[in-house]
Order: structure tokens, then sequence, then C-alpha cells
């Protein structure tokens, strides 16, 4: 009876890490990463600006 | 130098056309049409792209919101003490969370065009608060 228990808990983990393997399969792009947007921005800028930037589309409707 | 003047020209007509209308023009209902088709969306830069398939008339109205979009960018740069590129960047976030309706497309800072799919949220640019 013990035996059987391992050997469901052994197939529940070998199971687990094939379903997990799946999950975590990352596959490189054939392609090289380009940029192509001229977008070179500090995140702390962002957040200095995001009251004003939400307020820069609420008041401008027909730009937004 | 070109490429200034030949920019500086449209924006100075922007100026001209933005006196004479009402000063809270309302969403272009044509551009709006065309971002639910797929053909034009809201790119990680701040500024509203062509993705393909828009009649001249789309893209001349893009052309034109964008000039606009420079100016109030620029506008606000000025007051924050910022780079018009900041200004655009965190407005591309905020549009990026609010303005991208599930099956349009949006322009990541990669370059790629990808759709929102059903209730997904759309990728922010990694310089945007997550």
């Amino acid at each position: 009876m013990r035996s059987a228990a391992v050997m469901m808990g052994g197939l529940t983990m070998a199971l687990g890490a094939g379903l997990l393997g799946g999950c975590v399969k990352v596959q490189a792009p054939d392609k090289p990463i380009e940029i192509t947007l001229n977008v070179n921005i500090k995140q702390e800028v962002v957040y200095r600006l995001e009251k004003d930037v939400q307020d820069l589309i609420k008041s401008n409707p027909g730009v937004f | 130098m070109t490429k200034i003047s030949s920019f500086m020209t449209p924006l100075a007509l922007a100026f001209a056309l933005g006196m004479a209308t009402p000063a809270v023009a309302l969403a272009d209902t044509v551009v709006e049409q065309a971002r639910a088709a797929g053909q034009v969306g809201e790119q990680a830069d701040g500024y509203l792209g062509i993705k393909g398939g828009a009649s001249a008339d789309v893209k001349a109205r893009v052309d034109q919101i964008n000039i606009k979009r420079r100016a109030v960018y620029t506008d606000l740069a000025a007051k924050k003490g910022a780079s018009v590129n900041d200004v655009a960047g965190a407005t591309a976030c905020e549009l990026f969370k609010t303005r991208v309706a599930p099956g349009e497309f949006y322009r990541t800072e990669t370059g790629a065009w990808v759709q929102r799919k059903g209730s997904e949220p759309v990728k922010l640019p990694p310089y945007c608060p997550q």
C-alpha cells in the first residue's frame, strides 16, 4: 500500500513537472528585436508626469 | 531641415485651424472607425499610427491629430521642464491603459503591432508604471 502511495506521489510529481515544463517553456524569437519607435524614457519621469498627462487627455478629447 | 520645415507648415496650419474651430473639438469619428477596423492604433511613442489599409482621408486625419498632439506635448513639456518625448511617452502609458478597446491594435516600443484580445490587458512599455 505504502509503495503504491509513493508511486502515486511520484506519478503526480512527474505529471506536475511535465505540466510546469510546458508552462514555462520559452522560445527565443527567431528574429532580432528591433527598436523602431523613438522611445527612451525613464520610469521616474513618467511617474512625475502621470497626473499632468491624465489631465492633458481629459482636456483634449479631439486630440486623444 | 527639409523635415523640420515640412513639419512646421502643417503645424502652423493646425494652429490657424485651431483658432477657427471650437475650443473643445470632439473625437474624429472617421479615425474612431479606423481604430475599430484595426487600421489605426495608439503607439508607444504617444502618437497615432497607421497599421495598414487606411484610406488617404484617414491618413490625413491621423496626421492632423498627431500635429495637435505634438503641440499639446510641447506645451506641457515646457511647463514641466521635461522633454517632448518624455511627455509623449508618459501620455502613451495612459493611452495604452485607457484608449485601446478589446479587438483594437496598438504598437509596442519594438514597433510591433499587437491586437488586444478579449479582456486581456494591454502590454505596457517598460517605462510605464505597471
